[in-house]
């Protein structure tokens, strides 16, 4: 038997590349790079799963980087300025979707969050139980993305997958 | 036909309904909703041919809005677009009288064979 409790980077890399190419293929590509510890400054789209299995799915990205999302998902003209509810709707959608296809990989049944965006960066309290298990680091357009799930470390929300 | 859209999110709204467009489905009358519960309004108000609502959102889920259908005797073809693409969640989906789920993130191919049974082929 196998004790899953988050994602695997490469799962993780496969749903944001599929969400990416999805929503935002075109001639930028998505790249990973070598992770670093740096916040990036700008936007932060999170999302939570309660239940089978306990997590936070995290995406950050900078202003311009978050910008370039919202014009490409919502088909606007780049000479187009798009407003702040518009990349919070546009945020909070990506990371719908991508927590959405994470939580379909784990333990269930668990329940999905709506989400969360600001500007900013966004991290856990001391007192949350809620450590960093995977983390995809990325350019696109010469922009920094970062992706990261968080998961509860409390032993007794361990499920077995079955 | 008329075709009632359940989102949330303007942007996943602007999503569909050009996704629809390039399966081969566009020309439809569109009436967009942000929750379940202005679905609901909307149904009982237009008599669309065919729901496609999101899941999770505010004010009244995607199942709730269901639900709220089927216990009112209303069989309008219904479909989820969502994120929440577990074997739960679809068993729950058709369970409840869902015809289809569409998984986000989602190709046109896709929204083709969800539709096409219930709008006729693709023009």
């Amino acid at each position: 038997m196998t004790v899953v409790t988050e994602p695997t980077l490469s799962d993780l890399h496969a749903v944001v590349d599929e969400v990416w190419e999805s929503f935002l293929g075109g001639a930028e590509q998505l790249t990973p790079v070598e992770a670093t510890p740096a916040p990036i400054p700008g936007w932060s789209a999170a999302i939570t799963v309660s239940g089978g299995w306990k997590a936070l799915v995290l995406v950050q990205l900078t202003q311009g980087a978050a910008r370039s999302v919202t014009v490409q998902m919502l088909g606007m003209g780049e000479d187009e300025e798009p407003s702040s509810a518009d990349l919070t709707d546009a945020l909070g959608e990506l990371v719908n979707v991508i927590g959405g296809n994470v939580k379909s990989l784990m333990p269930g049944p668990s329940q999905l969050s709506l989400p969360l965006v600001a500007q900013g960066i966004v991290s856990s309290s001391s007192a949350s139980d809620l450590v960093e298990a995977c983390r995809l680091d990325l350019t696109w357009a010469g922009q920094p993305v970062r992706v990261a799930v968080s998961v509860s470390v409390d032993p007794t929300e361990t499920r077995e997958n079955q | 036909m008329k075709i009632v859209v359940a989102d949330d999110s303007r942007v996943m709204r602007q999503i569909v309904i050009r996704t629809m467009r390039q399966a081969g489905h566009g020309g439809h009358t569109v009436i967009e909703a942000e929750n379940g519960q202005e679905g609901l309004a909307a149904v009982l108000a237009e008599g669309p041919d065919l729901v496609l609502s999101d899941w999770n959102m505010p004010e009244m889920s995607g199942i709730d809005f269901l639900a709220a259908l089927r216990a009112s005797g209303n069989q309008v073809p219904f479909g989820f677009v969502t994120s929440e693409t577990s074997d739960e969640m679809r068993a729950r989906a058709t369970a409840a009288g869902a015809s289809f789920l569409i998984g986000k993130p989602f190709t046109a191919e896709a929204f083709d064979e969800a539709l096409s049974p219930v709008l006729g082929a693709a023009s």
